[in-house]
């Protein structure tokens, strides 16, 4: 992942082996049926992520973590964006907290439990045990390195001892899926402290994707039908706080998102329309990102990629005819690119 | 006034010219009979074009014409939707088979959905077809000779009927429709099942052939 500003527009293959491990359901469902057609994972080496990398390379660990945001029209690339980015970290060694799109955990919750910790938040024990499972995947080599500093009571009859590995917190979440989400907090916690201290070997990294669902609204109902503030859903409340700056030794990498995003308008792409006030004075000092269409060099780099992959097959779309067609009829955006070749 | 096009025009009327490269043609090449007709397009009316005719270089007439037949209720946005997303399941299939398989055999998969699609067609089209005549007070099925847009009229006709009745009731119509295009393709399935049994049929009544007087 060695990328400079020589290889913008050139694809990159990701090794099988990171993508089973990085993405056991990361990656944009698009994609993944690429994926699975082509037999190897390729992203384009883009502006955006190259300006979020060398940041990174050149970045402090011991200030306050780094607030990353990509924001852009829909469809133009934020979410490939920011796999190229996690792959980068992955690369160098950092631990890994990808949540591959947060508006999952705030609409079409199917079980809503009343939360054991505290008695005005709520739980998702589906989600949370997803999550998990993910996590464990993604981050072996540090479930065994890292110990639990604190002591933390489940139950009556099961606590987890301060000292203990975090496999053992991360299992304990996914056999007990009553306190799955408390077992979220206390992982997040944890890693939360244990980076900011100046003697952690490990630099963590915080993928967000659809970070606007945090502090939009929810379609989750109560049982007597009375909307649920994302706030009182214990994944949401624990993501806040591991967004705010208190912490040190890594950085925070961000999505805005509006194909998932509740009750705002189609076309509202920017920061401050998409967070609204409360969730951009939370993010406040961030580094903002823009993510435009395709140019000119990158457009052809993706045009000769899918015909050497032999995907563009009809006759006329080889032509220089069909080549300016395709210009005009997806704009250069990335995605209507991939319907339209789809299906030529 | 809403530009729409009419089926009942004036004979007077004459129709669209829509490709491109037949405006991009100099004077001297036309013969006598072009320069014509290009005296006549200024002079005379023309009917509007429909909506789904274009002048891009994807155009296929015969794919426009599967698609108004799958349409249902002038919901031609579902059918196009349909048609497009069968395109490339077939396309998914056929180029993860050409990335699996040896270098050897590379050559040989069709991994262009458009000359599966089209070969598929020319496949499932009859020869002859069967009439119903009236002889002596009997009706007799009659082996007649078929016109090029009787027989595409067939072949697409049974293809949807067999994808909309004989298929899973949980799989998508593209799914269905790709996998009876893939296997008339390779001249196996139900499609091809049928126009041979309609052969049979025909040669079968070989004999009453001569009660056709046209």
């Amino acid at each position: 992942a060695c990328h400079s500003e020589k290889h913008v527009g050139q694809f990159y293959t990701l090794p099988s082996a990171h993508v089973r491990h990085l993405f056991p359901n990361g990656l944009p469902w698009c994609f993944q049926h690429q994926t699975k057609t082509f037999n190897e994972t390729c992203i384009m080496v883009r502006q955006p992520a190259l300006e979020v990398i060398s940041c990174l390379k050149k970045a402090d660990y011991s200030q306050p973590a780094l607030r990353y945001l990509f924001y852009g029209l829909k469809g133009s690339g934020k979410t490939l964006s920011l796999c190229h980015t996690v792959h980068f970290c992955y690369t160098q060694g950092w631990l890994v907290l990808h949540v591959p799109d947060a508006h999952l955990w705030v609409k079409n919750c199917k079980e809503l439990l009343p939360s054991s910790y505290s008695s005005s938040r709520f739980d998702q024990p589906l989600q949370a045990t997803t999550w998990l499972r993910n996590f464990k995947i993604t981050n072996e080599p540090f479930l065994s390195k890292i110990k639990t500093k604190e002591r933390y009571v489940w139950t009556k009859r099961e606590a987890t001892e301060a000292g203990s590995p975090l496999g053992e917190l991360v299992d304990q979440g996914i056999s007990r899926v009553k306190s799955s989400s408390d077992v979220v907090g206390a992982v997040m916690k944890e890693l939360r402290l244990q980076s900011s201290q100046p003697g952690a070997d490990f630099r963590m990294a915080v993928a967000v994707d659809g970070v606007n669902a945090l502090w939009g609204r929810s379609t989750i109902k109560r049982q007597d039908k009375t909307a649920v503030d994302p706030e009182e859903l214990t994944l949401v409340y624990n993501l806040r706080k591991l967004m705010k700056n208190d912490w040190s030794g890594g950085a925070i990498i961000t999505t805005l998102s509006q194909t998932g995003s509740l009750y705002t308008p189609k076309s509202a792409y920017l920061p401050q329309e998409l967070l609204g006030e409360r969730g951009f004075d939370s993010v406040d000092p961030f580094i903002p990102v823009s993510v435009p269409n395709y140019s000119e060099k990158e457009f052809e780099s993706c045009y000769l990629y899918y015909t050497d992959r032999n995907w563009l097959q009809h006759p006329q779309s080889r032509t220089e005819e069909g080549k300016k067609e395709l210009i005009f009829l997806s704009n250069r955006n990335p995605s209507m690119l991939e319907r339209l070749c789809g299906f030529l | 006034v809403l530009l729409v096009r009419w089926s009942r025009y004036n004979p007077y009327y004459l129709e669209p010219e829509v490709r491109k490269e037949a405006y991009s043609r100099p004077e001297s090449e036309l013969s006598p009979e072009e320069k014509e007709e290009r005296e006549l397009k200024t002079l005379r009316p023309i009917k509007a074009a429909p909506n789904a005719l274009t002048s891009s270089a994807f155009d296929d007439p015969v794919l426009s014409k599967f698609i108004n037949m799958m349409m249902k209720d002038g919901n031609k946005v579902l059918a196009r939707e349909i048609m497009m997303q069968t395109l490339e399941n077939i396309k998914k299939k056929q180029v993860e088979k050409y990335h699996k398989a040896a270098d050897g055999t590379k050559e040989e998969i069709e991994c262009n959905p458009y000359a599966i699609f089209h070969q598929a067609l020319e496949n499932c089209k009859p020869v002859v077809g069967l009439a119903s005549i009236q002889k002596g007070g009997k009706y007799y099925q009659v082996p007649i000779p078929l016109t090029d847009n009787r027989r595409r009229f067939f072949a697409m006709k049974w293809m949807i009927t067999e994808c909309r009745e004989n298929k899973h009731r949980r799989t998508h119509m593209y799914e269905k429709l790709s996998q009876e295009l893939l296997a008339a393709f390779e001249k196996e399935g139900n499609v091809i099942k049928k126009k041979h049994e309609l052969h049979k049929m025909a040669e079968a009544n070989r004999a009453y052939a001569h009660y056709r007087w046209w």
